[in-house]
C-alpha cells in the first residue's frame, strides 16, 4: 500500500472522528435553548438537528476552511507535497486528540481552536516560526473574543426589546404577535444573507452588497407577514395557552433549525479541512494554492456530525433539560439570533469563529438583562483560559505527531 | 462531555428560596400548635412539638446552605446577590425568633403564662404566624416578575410586603398590649419580666418577615 493511500485513509478515519465530536459536544450550542424551553421533544431535537447539519455541511459549508488552512500557515510552506500531506495529517490526528483529552476531562474546549493550533504546529515544524502567520493569528484570536462580545450585545438588546415591546405589557400575547413580524422579520433577513453569501448557489448569484440586503429585506418583510398569520392560527389552537411565550416557542423552532444549519456550515470545516487537502494532494499529485472541497467530502464531514449527535445527542439533550430550566422560549430566542447573527457576521470576514462561543456570549447577554435566574460567568474565565490552552498545546501534539509520522513515512 | 453552554446554568437560587420560606411557613405553624398545646392543662407532647420544630429548623438549616453553597463567585442573577443573601439571612432569622420563643417558654414551664394573659399570647401568636404566611408568596410573586417583568406581577409583590408591614404593625400592637398589661396585674417581678421578655420574643418572629419583605421590596427595584 502506498504512503499516500494510508494518509488518506487515516485521514477519512480521523476525519470522521472529528465530525463525530463536533456533533456529540456541540449539538447543545444549537438546539439546547429549543430543548431547555421545551419548544422541541429530544428527540426532535436530535432529528432536526442531524438534518439540517448534513444540509448545511454539504450546501453552505466551504468557505471558512480556507480561511483555516491558508489563512494561519504561509503558502511557502505548502510547496513540498509530500510535507504537506504529512502535515495535514498531523494536524487532524493532533486535533483530534486534543479533542479527545478535554472529552474525557470535560474541559470546555472548541474543535475550531484545536484545528487552528495543530495548523500553527504543523508550520512551525514545516517552515520554522517565521512561517506561521502571526498577525492573521492575532485577528483570529481577536475574533475569539469579539465573537462573544458581540453575540452578547445582540442577545442583550433582542431580550431587552422583547422586554419592553412584548413581556412588560398586559396584553403580552396580543403584543408578542404585532411584533411578531419583527422577530421573524429579522431572523429571516439573517438567513437569507448568509444564504446569499455563503452558499455556492448565492455566491453564483454573485450579488452585491446592496442588491443583497433588498433581497434579504424584502424576504424578511414576507416572512414577516405571513409568519403573524400561521403564529396566529397556531396560537389560536394552542391548547397549553402559554401566552407570549407560546408565540416565541414557535419562532424558536424556526432559530433553532438555522444555527443548527449555520453550525453544518461553518464548523464541518474543522473536521474535512485538513481531509480536503489529504484528498486533493493524493488525487492530483501536487499542491495548489486554492484546494477544492468536493461535495462528498462535505457530504462525509456532514454526516459524521449527524452521527455524533444521533449517538450522543440524547445524553447530551437530556442533561440540557434537566440544567437549563429557566431559559424560556424568549430567552432562547434571544441566544439563538445571537449565535446566528455573530456566525454569519463572523464567517462573512473569513474568521473561524466557534459557535460555542457565540452561544456563550448569547447566554451571557440574556443574563445581563436579568433574564436568568442563575448563570455562572466564571465559565467565560474557564473557556478562556482552554482557549489560550488549547493552541498551543494542539500546537504542540501536532508537532511532536509530525515528527514522528516524517519517521514512519518518508517521502518516496 | 465538554459543553460550555450547558454548564453556564446554575440551580436557580429561587427554588432553594421558595422550599426555605415554606420550611419556615411550617416552623411556624408547627409553633403556633406547639403554643397552644402549652397554654392548654393537659399538654403532654410539649417537647415532641419542640423537637419536630427543631427538626424543622434543621431542614431549612441546609437548604439555606446549600443557596448559599451554589452561587459561586461569578454568579450573574437578576437581583443582587447580597441583597439575595439579606433577604435569606431575614428569612432564616424567623427561625431563630420561633426557637427562642419556645425556649423562653420552656424555662419557666411552671407556673408559665397567667391565665388572664393567655388568651393575648395566642392573639399575639396567631397574628405573627399571619406574616409568616405571605413569605412563600412574596417569593413566588418576586419570581413570577422576573419571568416576564410585567409591571402587574411587581405591583403585586409590593402590594404583600405592604400587607406583611401592615401585618407587623398589628403584632407591634398586640404586643405592647400585652406588656402594658403586665405591667397593671399584679405579678411577681419573675413573671413580669418572663412575660414581657416572652411578647417581645414572638413579637420579633414578625419583625423578621418585615425585614425580609423590605428585602425583596429593594430586590425587585426596577
Amino acid at each position: 500500500m502506498s504512503t499516500e493511500f494510508l494518509v488518506l485513509i487515516l485521514g477519512y478515519i480521523f476525519g470522521f472522528y472529528m465530525a463525530w465530536n463536533i456533533g456529540a459536544n456541540d449539538v447543545a450550542n444549537s438546539m439546547a435553548s429549543a430543548v431547555g424551553a421545551g419548544a422541541i421533544t429530544i428527540r426532535q431535537a436530535i432529528f432536526i438537528a442531524g438534518i439540517l447539519n448534513v444540509v448545511g455541511a454539504v450546501f453552505l459549508g466551504g468557505h471558512v476552511t480556507e480561511t483555516i488552512r491558508k489563512g494561519i500557515v504561509s503558502p511557502e510552506v505548502l510547496n513540498d507535497p509530500h510535507l504537506t500531506l504529512i502535515g495535514a495529517l498531523a494536524a487532524l490526528l493532533a486535533a483530534a486528540a486534543w479533542v479527545s483529552f478535554a472529552t474525557w476531562k470535560s474541559l470546555p474546549v472548541s474543535t475550531t481552536h484545536a484545528i487552528v493550533g495543530a495548523m500553527i504546529g504543523f508550520g512551525i515544524m514545516a517552515g520554522g516560526v517565521a512561517s506561521v502567520n502571526w498577525g492573521k493569528l492575532g485577528a483570529v484570536v481577536g475574533s475569539w473574543i469579539i465573537s462573544p462580545l458581540f453575540s452578547l450585545v445582540i442577545a442583550f438588546a433582542t431580550f431587552k426589546l422583547i422586554i419592553r415591546l412584548v413581556l412588560s405589557r398586559a396584553a403580552a400575547l396580543a403584543a408578542a404577535l404585532r411584533f411578531s413580524p419583527l422577530f421573524v422579520g429579522a431572523a429571516m433577513f439573517v438567513v437569507v444573507l448568509s444564504f446569499v453569501f455563503k452558499t455556492p448557489l448565492g455566491k453564483q448569484l454573485a450579488l452585491g452588497l446592496l442588491p443583497a440586503l433588498a433581497i434579504a429585506a424584502a424576504a424578511a418583510v414576507v416572512a414577516g407577514l405571513l409568519g403573524r398569520r400561521l403564529l396566529v392560527r397556531l396560537m389560536s389552537r394552542n391548547p397549553l395557552k402559554e401566552g407570549a411565550e407560546g408565540v416565541f416557542r414557535y419562532i424558536q423552532v424556526g432559530t433553532s433549525c438555522y444555527v443548527a444549519l449555520a453550525q453544518g456550515a461553518n464548523d464541518v470545516a474543522n473536521a474535512v479541512g485538513p481531509l480536503a487537502v489529504i484528498y486533493f494532494l493524493v488525487k492530483t499529485g501536487g499542491i495548489a494554492g486554492k484546494v477544492p472541497v468536493p461535495i462528498f467530502l462535505l457530504l462525509f464531514g456532514g454526516v459524521g456530525i449527524a452521527a455524533g449527535i444521533a449517538m450522543a445527542g440524547h445524553r447530551v439533550m437530556e442533561t440540557i433539560g434537566r440544567r437549563i430550566t429557566t431559559l424560556t422560549n424568549t430567552r432562547g430566542f434571544s441566544v439563538d439570533f445571537a449565535a446566528a447573527t455573530t456566525v454569519l457576521a463572523a464567517s462573512k470576514m473569513g474568521l473561524p469563529v466557534s459557535t460555542t462561543h457565540a452561544a456563550v456570549g448569547g447566554v451571557m447577554g440574556v443574563g445581563l438583562a436579568r433574564g436568568l435566574e442563575a448563570v455562572d460567568f466564571g465559565v467565560i474565565f474557564r473557556i478562556i483560559l482552554y482557549w489560550v490552552l488549547t493552541v498551543p498545546a494542539a500546537a504542540l501534539t501536532s508537532m511532536i505527531i509530525y515528527k514522528l509520522l516524517m519517521i514512519f513515512l518518508p517521502a518516496g | 462531555m465538554r459543553m460550555p453552554f450547558v454548564t453556564m446554568f446554575l440551580a436557580s437560587p429561587f427554588d432553594g428560596l421558595e422550599e426555605h420560606a415554606k420550611k419556615v411557613k411550617q416552623c411556624t405553624g408547627a409553633f403556633q400548635e406547639a403554643f397552644a398545646c402549652h397554654l392548654s392543662a393537659k399538654c403532654v407532647d410539649f417537647e415532641e412539638h419542640r423537637r419536630y420544630i427543631h427538626h424543622l429548623e434543621t431542614e431549612a438549616d441546609a437548604i439555606k446552605r446549600r443557596i448559599r453553597g451554589h452561587l459561586p463567585q461569578g454568579t450573574l442573577l437578576p437581583v443582587d446577590k447580597f441583597q439575595l443573601f439579606l433577604y435569606l439571612r431575614q428569612q432564616d432569622k424567623v427561625l431563630d425568633a420561633v426557637q427562642h420563643a419556645l425556649d423562653w417558654l420552656s424555662y419557666r414551664d411552671d407556673p408559665g403564662i397567667p391565665p388572664p394573659l393567655q388568651p393575648d399570647f395566642l392573639r399575639l401568636a396567631q397574628a405573627v404566624v399571619k406574616t409568616i404566611n405571605e413569605l412563600d408568596r412574596i417569593v413566588i410573586g418576586a419570581r413570577d416578575y422576573f419571568k416576564g417583568f410585567q409591571e402587574q406581577k411587581r405591583i403585586e409583590v409590593k402590594q404583600i410586603i405592604r400587607q406583611v408591614r401592615q401585618m407587623e404593625h398589628e403584632a407591634d400592637q398586640l404586643e405592647g398590649a400585652i406588656k402594658r398589661r403586665v405591667f397593671t396585674m399584679d405579678l411577681d417581678a419573675v413573671t413580669i419580666y418572663h412575660m414581657t421578655r416572652l411578647a417581645e420574643i414572638i413579637g420579633s418572629i414578625a419583625d423578621h418577615a418585615e425585614n425580609a419583605g423590605d428585602m425583596m421590596r429593594a430586590m425587585i427595584a426596577r
